[in-house]
């Protein structure tokens, strides 16, 4: 068993968390990681109010364990859904996409635990001051909305940044991932990309086959230019808003514009070549569909091998 | 006297040390990104010894400086 302080701050078995990816992470995936021992998390991403309001309900429904909800603080709704995590009572509340300090003093006051996502040192610190239970120290390895630093050189020195327990992100895809962010410091990881083919994930299954097949070199990251870059896998929406990016006569309007909705039109219609497929680098060892517990359950059956064997270089 | 010291503080971190810096003179203008911004509010904790809530309405060095002293 690998235990650490992150199983008892949450109430979890597992030391891992389900990435809150937005229109992916629905009340069943979230309930399945946490019937599994890990921490479900439901995405809230840009939609309404009532919306999440269903999903954490019927997330109840489906668990008797610990879930969490991730706010997406860019999102038009975001008041109200900051609102609703907090009467709903859910028990960890996860952010990103920027700045939840004007959230953190209602949610701390109705017993959430919140764990926001950081892209740097400073802003550990920043959120650790505000009451932070935890952070999720996220690398650029991941799919979705990234950062520039990379899991590898951003979790230790969070680490060493703050006193509170650090979760790592970013590239995490087996045991050997969970190991390793163990060695660099994190006493738990968030894994997005391999839950994507979770069979309790309900993307369609283009999607699912696309990060099934991907390979080490298969994602991109577009958008930096906009100053909030996303990773997905390579298709024709991918590249073509890359070429746009580089494009002078694109005006920012334009390239925003081309990329609204793509994220749906892949999770939702699967569409392989208009949808924005986002995935993290680590695909390309994502290779098989299975419960969410079955990954759960082999990721930390390794992991745990690979610590006790971790000496062996060791005279 | 505040000012003066933020401007030094922020062409340090800079290290535009040639520049106008004034309170109109915005984050942007600095090239600096909302990472560099909560950066530089922790190194400006430690020196000024206050806590400040950062916000995306922190736009300008005046910005800035009206939230120091609110905080002082």
């Amino acid at each position: 068993m690998i235990k650490t302080p992150l199983c008892q701050l949450l109430g979890i078995e597992y030391p891992i968390l389900q990435g809150g990816m937005a229109w992916v992470a629905d009340a069943q995936l979230a309930a399945s990681v946490s019937n599994a021992g890990g921490l479900g998390i439901i995405a809230a991403g840009n939609a309404p109010a009532d919306f999440v309001r269903t999903e954490i309900r019927k997330a109840k429904t489906l668990t008797d364990k610990p879930f969490g909800v991730n706010v997406m603080l860019l999102s038009p709704f975001v008041e109200e859904v900051a609102a609703i995590v907090a009467e709903e009572k859910v028990a960890v509340v996860t952010t990103g996409a920027g700045n939840p300090g004007k959230y953190m003093k209602t949610w701390i006051a109705a017993g959430i635990k919140v764990i926001p996502v950081v892209p740097s040192t400073a802003f550990a610190k920043l959120f650790e001051r505000s009451g932070a239970a935890a952070v999720i120290a996220e690398g650029g390895e991941s799919g979705g909305h990234i950062g520039d630093v990379t899991t590898m050189t951003l979790v230790p020195q969070v680490a060493d940044a703050v006193g509170i327990p650090v979760i790592a992100a970013g590239g995490i895809g087996d045991g050997r991932g969970i190991a390793a962010s163990l060695m660099l410091g994190a006493v738990g990881v968030q894994v997005g990309t391999r839950f994507l083919v979770s069979t309790d994930c309900n993307i369609h299954q283009n999607y699912k086959d696309m990060v099934l097949g991907a390979k080490d070199i298969s994602t991109i990251a577009t958008g930096k230019r906009l100053g909030h870059p996303v990773r997905a896998l390579k298709n024709q929406f991918s590249k073509e808003f890359f070429s746009k990016e580089y494009d002078a006569s694109v005006t920012n309007e334009e390239l925003e514009k081309f990329g609204e909705g793509a994220l749906r039109v892949a999770v939702v219609e699967g569409d392989e070549k208009r949808g924005c497929f986002m995935a993290g680098q680590i695909a390309g060892l994502v290779n098989k569909e299975q419960t969410s517990e079955e990954i759960i359950r082999e990721m930390f059956a390794q992991a745990e091998q690979l610590l006790k064997d971790a000496t062996k270089w060791v005279e | 006297m505040l000012l003066e010291r933020i401007i030094a503080t922020l062409k340090e971190y800079t290290g535009k040390n040639d520049m106008n810096i004034t309170t109109d003179t915005s984050f942007e203008d600095l090239e600096m990104d909302s990472l560099d911004i909560v950066e530089l509010a922790m190194k400006i904790e430690d020196e000024f010894n206050v806590n400040i809530e950062m916000s995306e309405n922190i736009k300008t060095v005046g910005d800035l400086v009206k939230i120091i002293e609110q905080a002082s």
